[in-house]
C-alpha cells in the first residue's frame, strides 16, 4: 500500500494551526482598531507581521507536502 | 482532468533554458534567471525614462511622479528600519521593488522568478549577510560577538542557530507562497477556464505577491533593526 499521499495529507494539517492563529490575530486587531481608530497604521503593520509569521507554518506544511509527493 | 500530470509539469519541469558546453563540464542558465533579466531590463528602462531630463526648477509631471515614488518607497522602508538603520533604506526599497515585480510577472503568463528556490535562497542570503554585516559595522566585532549572549548566556546556541533559521524561513516563506499561489491558479484555470480565474488572480497574483514582497522586506528590516540596536 502506498502511504505517501497520506503523509502529504497529514502535512497539510498545519493549515489548522495557521488558520486559528491568523483568526485570533485578526479578531484582536479588529478589537484594537475599534477601540483606537487613530492607531490603525501601527496595528495594521503588526497584524501583517503576525499573519506572516503564523502563515509561515502553513507554508512549511505545504512545502513538506510537496516534497513528500514529488521529491 | 489530469491533476497529477499538471502538478508534475509545474513542479518537475526542466528549469534549464540555455545550455552551454564548457570545456569538460557544462554551464546552464535557468528560466528563472532569464525572467529575472527581463524584470531587470523592464525596471531599468522604465527608471531611465522616468529619470531622464531632471531639473531643479519648473519640474515636469514625470519628475514629480519619480519623486513621489522615491519618497514613498523611502518612507515605507525608512519607517521599518527606524532612525539608526536609515542608511539601509535604499537597498530595502530596491529589494521590495524587485520582489514585487518578480511576483507580478505571473500576470503575464510567465512563471515568477521567485518560484525557483535558487532565487529566493539568493535573496535570503543577501539579507542575512547584510544583517550580520550591519551588526558588525555598528557594534564592532567584539560587540557583535557579545550580542550572541544577549539576554542570557544560556541561550547562545539558539542565537547561533538563528543565523541559519532566519534566511531559511525568509526564503521558504517567499517560495512556498508563490508556488502555492501558482499551483492554485493553475488548478483553477483547469477547472473553470473563463472569468473565475480572473477574479482569483487579483488575490493570488497581485495582492499575495505584493504582500509577500512587503513581508520579506519587513522581516529583513526587523532583523537589521535588531542587529544594530
Amino acid at each position: 500500500m502506498d502511504l505517501t499521499a497520506l503523509g502529504a495529507a497529514i502535512a497539510a494539517f498545519t493549515g489548522i494551526g495557521a488558520g486559528i492563529g491568523i483568526g485570533i490575530a485578526t479578531a484582536k486587531a479588529v478589537d484594537a482598531v475599534a477601540r483606537q481608530p487613530e492607531a490603525d497604521g501601527k496595528i495594521m503593520k503588526l497584524l501583517i507581521l503576525g499573519c506572516a509569521l503564523a502563515e509561515a507554518t502553513a507554508i512549511y506544511g505545504f512545502v513538506v507536502a510537496i516534497m513528500i509527493k514529488f521529491a | 482532468m489530469d491533476i497529477g500530470g499538471l502538478l508534475n509539469e509545474l513542479l518537475l519541469e526542466d528549469k534549464v533554458m540555455i545550455h552551454f558546453d564548457f570545456m569538460n563540464g557544462f554551464f546552464d542558465i535557468n528560466k528563472s534567471v532569464v525572467v529575472t533579466w527581463g524584470v531587470m531590463a523592464v525596471l531599468t528602462l522604465f527608471l531611465l525614462w522616468l529619470t531622464s531630463g531632471m531639473k531643479v526648477h519648473n519640474i515636469s509631471t514625470k519628475q514629480l511622479v519619480a519623486e513621489a515614488i522615491v519618497d514613498g518607497l523611502r518612507g515605507i522602508t525608512g519607517g521599518m528600519l527606524g532612525e539608526e538603520g536609515i542608511a539601509y533604506r535604499d537597498y530595502m526599497a530596491v529589494v521590495l521593488v524587485f520582489i514585487g515585480a518578480s511576483n507580478l510577472v505571473g500576470l503575464f503568463g510567465l512563471t515568477p522568478a521567485t518560484m525557483d528556490l535558487n532565487v529566493t535562497v539568493a535573496l535570503a542570503l543577501m539579507s542575512i549577510v547584510l544583517v550580520e554585516g550591519a551588526g558588525i559595522h555598528h557594534k564592532g566585532v567584539r560587540g557583535w560577538l557579545k550580542s550572541f549572549t544577549a539576554p542570557l548566556w544560556l541561550i547562545t546556541p539558539i542565537n547561533i542557530l538563528e543565523i541559519a533559521i532566519k534566511p531559511l524561513s525568509l526564503c521558504m516563506r517567499l517560495f512556498g507562497n508563490i508556488i502555492g499561489a501558482t499551483v492554485i491558479m493553475e488548478l483553477l484555470k483547469m477547472a473553470v477556464p473563463v472569468i473565475v480565474p480572473a477574479a482569483f488572480s487579483i488575490y493570488f497574483d497581485i495582492f499575495d505577491g505584493l504582500i509577500q514582497a512587503y513581508v520579506f522586506v519587513f522581516l529583513s528590516s526587523l532583523y537589521i533593526k535588531e542587529a544594530i540596536e
